[in-house]
């Protein structure tokens, strides 16, 4: 059971992870487009992988886009005439907003075992020339091939609208501790 | 087994700072003591104490086997009926579990007895994973301990690897109860050896749980959750107001539904009534069953889901002995042969054995001074030595 070494990373952990996400976290390849145009303009690129991948970011991103229930709370973040309407509705039938798809990203997703996967890209308003996966992950502002830090790379998260919070909690208001 | 007096670390209060743990001048640290130790063989471990506790989870899962294909087990355990389904489902699509803490009477003469199993929501995992290693750590340094004692822990290694082979994929959400620092601490400790496998996390208390008008839950960011490692009871979700919610809500719930029938006290009578006489069970029967009579004398009385000790009561000769007070005297209790902790003068050690994927991976020791282990329980380290 001796095991000097692993414990012992286990408890630098803390600081270890926060140095390496500072300064040093490890870059990968990656390919960033505006457009459809632009890849199939890309002499590296051929027209069937670009339309393969736009599509596959294109399908992404009405699920993963960040979700708002005014217009103007979505331009706020992203800019004047930079949000369009998503295809969700709030239970009461409200409208929900989401900002235009920018770009898109294809590279080697994390666990992806080394197939093309791609996702839409984002601009705010505040930074307008750096492109941001849908998680707000910086990607930088080149186009074609880059390089982003690993963690832009994985799988975007979907997004939604909650309409209700606070349902789960009362039992331990009530009893206290879960441990057993 | 024998409980060791020893001599103090010399820097406790640093300790303490450096693992997050309340330390109080003249008290020492918060549910933990270091002025003994326990020690046992290597035969005692591997015989009485791993073997045992990994041939009884087996037969756990026969419990859960026999409760997914008979509702009427499913109602004597309080699973509310809406979930009987889904608690079904996720047994036979083999949801992967990830821990639990075998709670054992075990003297080091007599085999091991099994006095509940925590399998959903077990407490004292950061003391049991790091702390105590660092106190065998420091220990043999400072020459507190004869050299070359080792200890029954791979537990840190284990969580991590297993974690690392759970196929979560995308982001892994934990959460549990607000305003609960122990409870917290176990999470970020959990939460931290997830990130060791590789996976990208995120922390959220019961309470910021959102839901979408899909049935999705969210979390602030209104991200959708897909893995939920949760330090929160089963019974709790279903019974809360989201909890008709989850079996739609596609969320990997771990530890998985399933473990509803394990970590719930009515396991013990099932457990005896299908393998009645195994040298590691105690005679168990649901109150009001025929069979419960045989427990005449002195027995123990406990709620089908008491946490730490609440709400146990050990009745002789029809009156009551003890009672820990609690919040859980409205359900239904189970009845069990009484067999008391060893006892080490004036303490009384109760012996947890977590298990990891199925597998024994550490031991810890916790003493009270009374018969049944309540919330002022201290963690006593222990040591291994041949």
């Amino acid at each position: 059971m001796k095991r000097w070494n692993a414990i012992r990373g286990a408890l630098l952990m803390g600081v270890s992870v926060i140095a390496l996400s500072a300064c040093e976290e490890a870059k990968v390849d990656a390919l960033v487009f505006e457009s459809l145009e632009q890849c199939v303009a890309d002499p590296s690129m051929t027209r069937a992988q670009c339309e393969t991948t736009y599509k596959k970011a294109r399908s992404q991103h009405a699920a993963v886009a960040p979700k708002y229930a005014s217009q103007a709370d979505c331009q706020a973040d992203f800019g004047a005439g930079r949000c369009e309407q998503a295809p969700y509705r709030t239970s009461s039938g409200g409208s929900i907003f989401m900002p235009l798809m920018m770009g898109y990203m294809m590279g080697s997703l994390i666990g992806g075992r080394g197939s093309m996967v791609s996702q839409p890209l984002y601009r705010s308003a505040r930074n307008p020339k750096t492109f941001r996966t849908a998680d707000n992950r910086a990607v930088g502002s080149t186009t074609g091939r880059t390089q982003v830090a690993r963690s832009a790379t994985r799988r975007p998260s979907f997004k939604s609208s909650t309409i209700r919070r606070g349902g789960f909690g009362a039992s331990g208001r009530r009893f206290g501790s879960a441990s057993t | 087994m024998q409980r060791i007096p020893v001599t103090e670390r010399s820097d406790l209060a640093r300790a303490a700072t450096e693992h997050g743990l309340e330390f109080l001048e003249n008290k020492g640290i918060t549910g933990w003591d270091e002025s003994a130790y326990y020690q046992f063989s290597s035969a005692e471990i591997k015989e009485d104490l791993d073997g045992p506790a990994e041939e009884v989870e087996g037969l756990c899962f026969q419990v859960v086997e026999r409760a997914v294909n008979d509702e009427t087990v499913l109602r004597r355990l309080g699973i509310p009926e809406n979930f009987w389904d889904y608690v079904a489902d996720s047994w036979r699509q083999g949801e992967k579990n990830l821990y639990g803490r075998m709670d054992l009477s075990y003297d080091g003469k007599g085999p091991a007895k099994l006095l509940e199993y925590n399998a959903d929501t077990p407490t004292a995992l950061y003391e049991t994973a790091v702390f105590q290693w660092e106190w065998l750590e420091q220990a043999t340094e400072q020459g507190l301990i004869p050299g070359g004692c080792d200890q029954f822990n791979d537990l840190h290694e284990a969580i991590v690897e297993t974690i690392a082979h759970l196929g979560i994929d995308g982001l892994a959400h934990f959460a549990c109860n607000q305003d609960i620092e122990d409870d917290r601490g176990t999470l970020e400790y959990l939460e931290e050896c997830a990130r060791e496998a590789g996976l990208e996390t995120s922390l959220l208390t019961m309470e910021d749980i959102g839901i979408d008008d899909q049935e999705r839950f969210t979390d602030l960011d209104d991200r959708v959750i897909t893995t939920l490692i949760k330090l929160y009871p089963w019974e709790w979700i279903m019974a809360e107001a989201f909890g008709r919610h989850v079996p739609a809500s596609g969320v990997r719930f771990i530890e998985p539904p399933w473990k509803a029938i394990v970590s719930n006290k009515g396991l013990l009578p099932l457990l005896w009534e299908m393998f009645e006489g195994h040298p590691n069970l105690l005679p168990a029967f649901f109150e009001f069953d025929s069979g419960a009579a045989a427990l005449a004398g002195t027995y123990v009385r406990k709620p089908l889901w008491s946490r730490q000790g609440a709400n146990i009561e050990i009745i002789e000769d029809g009156k009551r002995l003890t009672r820990n007070d609690g919040p859980y005297s409205e359900e239904d209790y189970i009845v069990q042969a009484f067999h008391p902790l060893p006892e080490f003068g004036g303490n009384y050690p109760l012996v947890g054995c977590w298990l990891v994927a199925s597998k024994v991976a550490g031991l810890c020791v916790r003493e009270d001074r009374t018969l049944v282990t309540g919330k002022d329980a201290r963690f006593v380290p222990h040591a291994m030595l041949d």
